[in-house]
């Protein structure tokens, strides 16, 4: 770069490195930005002065107590859901990826099967299995019995809506979590084998950390989406948020404003989560900082 | 020490061994030279049974690798088995295949306790990188931490695989360095590479392999000086030029 013969000819007596350096102007970013700007002004304004948001309404209720334990509801089925499907998943997961074709099929079958059936549909199946089976007992298939119970007192609304909840995100967590597995390098598993560890330590030490990297996005947005899929469950009559809510608007036909309750709550939760998934993928990205 | 004896190995149709035998006796170097295709890889990768073999065997200590023989047949051993055996053979990737999200003492301790990843990785003159992640590592220093990876089993036996091709020419040295601190220890090895320089100084042997068997073999300066046949002529006049 100091040679002369890169300099164009025309230039050869200035020095161009001694003048400043003017960055690109985008003046039609400014333009888009007073856009924006107008438009949210817009819409705060009318949050404000518009009566039928009704603000006092939805200040009476945002930390009611009926509303607190209908968040506490959601927040239980989306955790249960989650570590239960999750864990399921996993093994769904490892069926899938087995060499054994039989175990692969059992594996192929349990997604097909649950991803083909919506998620209320399933539900309602769980919350009415007792009139299917009114019994099941514990025994030897075809032969005698040893306990049996009632399914009726066995399964409880909230047991079935926890089983249906899971059963059906374990389907789509295997996908995720077989996604994020054969993204990790073969070479990985052949310096593990070549070490001799042992085909469990494998997976757990050597394969799903790395896996983690491309499993959590997918994963934050399921929990997130089981989190507010949860109001699916307001079908079975369990008070979950988002059917106390609409138990009290039943009443006071404040519908509005109690929305604004269960938006609120879903919201703020939705940015705890997020919050902590940015943490949780910063700490599995270690070995990618320089 | 390491015995291999008649082995055949076939991708689908294409026979990569045609009958491979090879000797190595105990803290002998054995360098494996080769066109690239002529199977020589993949002999390495069936020594610690990565491939398994279609025809043949191969024995370190007297112990079949992959198999057991039971009656008149050889009964493919569980993995487990294989896992406990693989530790006798140490095996250096090409492309290190390092665990990037340990560090480089926790790659070695992996397999080893604390203290034995810390002497491992001083003994490749790495004992100040111990907190390093892999991708903080030059190529040299990676493949460094994977030759003592290797070693902290303890193995009878260390495998290279080209070690050096992934390398920047300037990184090659440093690595080769560490093989030959390794030779000169005792350390049985057998290594595939395209670094005839290294071949010819460490090498006790070097076996030429081409088309799937081995064509020629014998001391460097014979092998490199005075090859016998045609084939390894026309591939050291290529690689010397």
């Amino acid at each position: 770069m100091t040679s002369g013969t890169l300099t164009p000819p025309s230039t050869k007596d200035d020095d161009l490195s001694a003048l400043p350096v003017v960055p690109a102007r985008h003046p039609w970013r400014w333009v888009g930005v007073a856009f924006v700007l107008v438009l949210a002004a817009q819409f705060v304004h009318g949050l404000v002065t518009n009566p039928a948001w009704d603000w006092p309404t939805f200040a009476r209720y945002f930390t009611a107590e009926s509303i607190v334990t209908a968040v506490g509801t959601t927040i239980f089925l989306t955790v249960s859901g989650t570590a239960l499907g999750f864990a399921l998943g996993i093994v769904v997961a490892v069926l899938r990826m087995s060499k054994s074709p039989f175990l692969s099929a059992v594996g192929w079958t349990y997604i097909w099967a649950f991803r083909s059936i919506p998620l209320i549909v399933q539900l309602l199946f769980w919350f009415n299995i007792s009139y299917l089976y009114q019994r099941l007992s514990l025994g030897i298939p075809f032969g005698p019995e040893f306990v049996s119970f009632e399914t009726i007192s066995l399964i409880s609304p909230m047991g079935a809506a926890v089983l249906g909840l899971a059963l059906h995100q374990a389907a789509y967590a295997a996908e995720i979590v077989r996604s994020g597995v054969i993204s990790v390098d073969r070479g990985q598993l052949e310096a593990a084998a070549a070490l001799g560890i042992p085909r469990f330590r494998q997976f757990r030490r050597i394969v799903l950390p790395q896996a983690m990297r491309s499993i959590l996005p997918n994963a934050a947005n399921e929990v997130i989406s089981l989190f507010k899929g949860t109001s699916v469950v307001s079908v079975m009559a369990i008070g979950e948020l988002f059917y106390q809510v609409q138990v009290i608007y039943g009443r006071n036909a404040r519908v509005v404003a109690l929305l604004m309750v269960a938006t609120v709550w879903y919201i703020i939760l939705t940015t705890l989560l997020s919050i902590g998934q940015h943490y949780v993928e910063r700490y599995f990205a270690r070995g990618d900082r320089r | 020490m390491i015995e291999v004896l008649g082995v055949h190995k076939s991708f689908g149709t294409l026979e990569v061994l045609r009958g491979v035998s090879l000797e190595v006796a105990a803290g002998e170097v054995v360098v494996v030279l080769g066109p690239s295709g002529s199977g020589k890889s993949t002999l390495l990768r069936t020594i610690n049974h990565l491939e398994k073999v279609d025809r043949g065997y191969i024995t370190i200590d007297g112990d079949l690798i992959g198999y057991r023989r039971r009656g008149g047949k050889l009964h493919e051993l569980k993995e487990r088995e294989i896992l406990k055996q693989r530790k006798d053979i140490g095996f250096v990737f090409q492309n290190f295949n390092l665990f990037p999200h340990l560090t480089a003492l926790e790659n070695i301790a992996e397999v080893a306790d604390l203290a034995d990843a810390r002497h491992f990785l001083g003994r490749v003159g790495l004992a100040d990188k111990e907190d390093a992640y892999p991708r903080q590592l030059s190529g040299g220093q990676q493949q460094r931490v994977a030759i003592a990876r290797a070693l902290a089993t303890r193995p009878k036996v260390v495998l290279f695989d080209e070690p050096t091709s992934a390398l920047d020419p300037e990184l090659v040295g440093e690595v080769l360095d560490v093989m030959r601190d390794l030779a000169r220890s005792g350390t049985t090895m057998v290594v595939v590479t395209h670094e005839i320089g290294f071949a010819r100084e460490v090498a006790d042997r070097i076996v030429f392999i081409d088309g799937g068997v081995i064509v020629e073999q014998g001391a460097p300066d014979q092998v490199l000086d005075h090859p016998v046949q045609e084939r390894t002529r026309a591939f050291l006049s290529k690689v010397l030029q």
